[in-house]
């Protein structure tokens, strides 16, 4: 705050300096000066100062009120105010200096809401670097399909291209400064004849691996499906007796073991709510997720996938007794490996 | 009381003449303007402050209209005291 004040001494001693007087006669004035502007306006009641303004006192009426713990009538005596009103000049001076300051603080806010105006300019500069930048990098990479090709011919147009495209991309990316660097490097080398097929070649590489690795896979999966049904078919054609046997047995297995399970009791049919899932209902009657396998086994007749169930379709939810609760049993393990099989 | 008479009371009360007082007062009081307009608070001392205030911008209803308005901020300058003068005032 003592920044923010001039001081009596301070005052003191512009004056002197600005008058060309001693801080003496200075100083005798300014007190002078204050008795003064008491005494008048105890005497006129007003006292007019060119340059600043005018010191007036106010008369206050007395008024009546009331005493608030009492509440008894009191009048409350009328006193004279100072009041002080600016000359007209020095009001817009004041004024003026208002709008000065007001301009600041609109600047200031400027600053603070326009980032994008900031980063426009940043992203002009990154422009330029890079602009400048362009043109070295570009040669590095001339000189590579140059050593390939044999083509040193391409280097100088491939250099001049980049820094001629940078201006083009500028107006654009005003908003968006963060692409940019993303996007002007790339000019450079795609402009070259020779990265440019490659990089398309690499891109084309590698989706048709993957595809290629995809059909694999799927080929695989084909064979393994189709090596038990018609290898079984064409060993059946080539000994059919004995296939018969080998074809029954996996199959009577598991039949078997699911039989073995089967619910006594139904707690209640519920129809599944939309975004549930057998989880979840396995979760709510019988505290555990992992028994969402036999929820797929008792309604295995009307549900294809387990992953996969319309919303409203009725779940018959059986109850389970302690040893069905058991996990690791043959029987849960093979009706749980059913339900995979059936997800799909 | 205008500031000639003012003046003519200052001389008299420092043995300084008429002119130099109206000197000294015009110096005096462009020091105080500047370090106004500079956002300064001047303590005159023994008679009180000159401050500029920032009078915050507001929403006012023009009644013959209904009309909003806004009153954009401005700054005033304004005159504080000092007890002692306010209190010897007070009675004359």
């Amino acid at each position: 705050m003592a920044d923010n004040k001039l001081s009596w001494t301070e005052l003191r001693r512009a004056l002197a300096h600005r008058a060309g007087v001693n801080e003496k006669e200075a100083n005798a004035f300014l007190n002078a000066l204050n008795a003064q502007l008491v005494d008048a306006l105890k005497q006129d009641k007003q006292v007019k100062i060119n340059g600043l303004g005018m010191f007036k006192l106010q008369a206050v009426a007395p008024r009546k009120s009331v005493n608030v713990t009492t509440g008894e009538q009191i009048t409350i005596d009328g006193y004279n105010k100072i009041a002080f009103v600016p000359e007209a000049g020095v009001k817009e001076l004041i004024e003026s200096a208002s709008t000065q300051t007001n301009d600041y603080m609109k600047k200031a806010k400027k600053q603070a809401v326009d980032p994008i105006q900031k980063l426009g300019e940043q992203a002009d500069e990154i422009k330029d670097i890079l602009g400048d930048l362009g043109q070295n990098p570009a040669a590095p990479v001339a000189e590579v399909p140059a050593v390939e090709e044999a083509a040193p011919a391409v280097e100088a147009p491939a250099a001049e291209v980049p820094a001629a495209e940078v201006p083009v991309a500028e107006p654009a990316p005003v908003y968006t400064p963060a692409p940019e660097p993303v996007y002007i490097p790339e000019p450079a080398p795609a402009d070259e004849p020779a990265p440019a097929p490659k990089k398309k070649e690499s891109h084309f590489m590698r989706d048709t691996l993957i595809c290629f690795i995809i059909l694999i896979l799927l080929a695989l999966v084909g064979y393994f499906f189709l090596r038990e049904q018609i290898g079984g078919w064409i060993d059946s054609l080539i000994h059919e007796p004995e296939v018969e046997v080998v074809v029954e047995e996996p199959e009577a297995e598991p039949e078997v073991v699911i039989e073995e399970w089967s619910y006594d009791e139904l707690l209640r049919t519920e129809k599944i709510p939309e975004g549930s899932r057998l989880a979840w209902i396995s979760k709510k009657y019988y505290g555990s997720k992992a028994y969402w396998p036999y929820l797929y086994e008792a309604n295995k007749d009307h549900i294809s996938n387990p992953s996969l169930i319309k919303v409203g379709t009725p779940i018959r939810v059986p109850k389970l007794n302690e040893a069905q609760k058991d996990t690791t049993t043959v029987t849960f393990q093979k009706i749980r490996e059913r339900a995979y099989e059936a997800m799909r | 009381m205008l500031t000639k008479d003012f003046i003519g009371k200052v001389a008299g009360a420092t043995g300084m003449s008429k002119k130099k007082v109206e000197g000294l007062l015009t110096t005096c009081n462009a020091i105080l303007r500047e370090n106004l307009m500079a956002g300064k608070t001047v303590q005159l001392q023994g008679l009180g402050s000159l401050e500029v205030k920032e009078k915050k911008e507001r929403v006012v209803v023009l009644p013959h209209s209904g009309e909003r308005k806004v009153v954009p901020s401005k700054n005033q300058l304004v005159f504080k005291p000092v007890a002692n003068m306010k209190d010897e005032l007070k009675k004359i």
